[in-house]
C-alpha cells in the first residue's frame, strides 16, 4: 500500500511535468506549474521528506506563478508604452 | 499497508488526476477551476497520509497547503481578471462537492484523533481549507466586483 501511494505520486508528478513542457502559452503553463508544485510536495512527504515538501510548496504553489504572470504582464505591456501618440 | 494511506492513493489518484486532466486541457476558465480545486483536494490526501503513517508533524505540510493554496488562486483571479471577466468561471457544484470531502476527512480524523492540540491543529486546517477556497472561487467568479482591477 505505502508503494502504491509512491507509485501515484510519481505518476502524477510525471504526468503534471510533461504537460507543463507541452504547453505554449505562458499563463496556461503558470497554472500548471502551480499544480505541479501541488503534486511535487505530496511526493516530498510520500517519501517521507516533509521538510522538503513545505519549502517545495512555499515556493512551487505561490511564487513560482506569481512571477511568471508578473513577467509575461511586463513584457506584454511594453510595446503599447512605446507607441506614439495618435 | 493500512485503510488511511489507501484513502489518500484514492483521493490523489482520482482527485487529482482528474484536476490535472482538467488543467492540461479546455479553455482558461477551466483551468483556473482545476488549479483551485488541486489544492482543495491534496490538503485533505495529505491530512489521511499524516493519519496512516501516524507521524501527527506531518500536518503541517498540509496546514501550509491550506493557506497557500487560496492564495496561489488569488493571484491568478488577480492577474488573469482581464482574461476572465468576460466570461467568469464559476463551478460551484465542483467546488462544495470538494468542500464537503474536506469536511468529512477532518471530521473523521478529529473523531479518530485524540482530543487535545492535535484536535485544534486539524479543525484550523479544515476552517483555512474549506473558507480559502469559497473565497478563491468567489474571486474567480467575479464576486468581488468592488475591488478595483489592475
Amino acid at each position: 500500500m505505502t508503494d502504491a501511494v509512491i507509485v501515484v505520486a510519481l505518476l502524477l508528478v510525471a504526468a503534471s511535468a510533461t504537460v507543463a513542457v507541452a504547453t505554449r502559452d505562458p499563463e496556461r503553463q503558470a497554472l500548471v506549474l502551480s499544480v505541479l508544485g501541488v503534486v511535487l510536495a505530496v511526493l516530498f512527504t510520500v517519501l517521507q521528506a516533509p521538510d522538503v515538501g513545505l519549502s517545495q510548496l512555499a515556493v512551487g504553489s505561490a511564487v513560482t506563478p506569481l512571477l511568471l504572470l508578473l513577467t509575461v504582464r511586463k513584457v506584454r505591456r511594453r510595446p503599447r508604452r512605446k507607441e506614439p501618440p495618435p | 499497508m493500512n485503510g488511511w494511506i489507501l484513502a489518500a492513493a484514492l483521493v490523489l489518484a482520482g482527485g487529482v488526476g482528474a484536476t490535472l486532466w482538467g488543467v492540461a486541457s479546455g479553455p482558461l476558465r477551466r483551468r483556473v477551476i482545476a488549479q483551485n480545486l488541486t489544492t482543495a483536494l491534496a490538503c485533505p490526501a495529505l491530512l489521511l497520509l499524516a493519519q496512516g503513517y501516524d507521524r501527527p508533524s506531518y500536518v503541517d505540510v498540509a496546514l501550509v497547503l491550506a493557506l497557500l493554496g487560496p492564495v496561489g488562486t488569488l493571484v491568478f483571479a488577480r492577474l488573469l481578471a482581464d482574461e476572465l471577466t468576460g466570461d467568469p468561471p464559476r463551478a460551484w457544484g465542483a467546488t462544495w462537492a470538494v468542500a464537503g470531502l474536506g469536511t468529512v476527512v477532518v471530521a473523521i480524523l478529529c473523531a479518530v484523533a485524540a482530543p487535545g492540540r492535535a484536535t485544534a491543529k486539524l479543525l484550523v486546517t479544515g476552517v483555512l481549507l474549506i473558507g480559502g477556497n469559497v473565497v478563491a472561487s468567489r474571486a474567480l467568479a467575479g464576486g468581488f466586483g468592488g475591488v478595483r482591477r489592475g
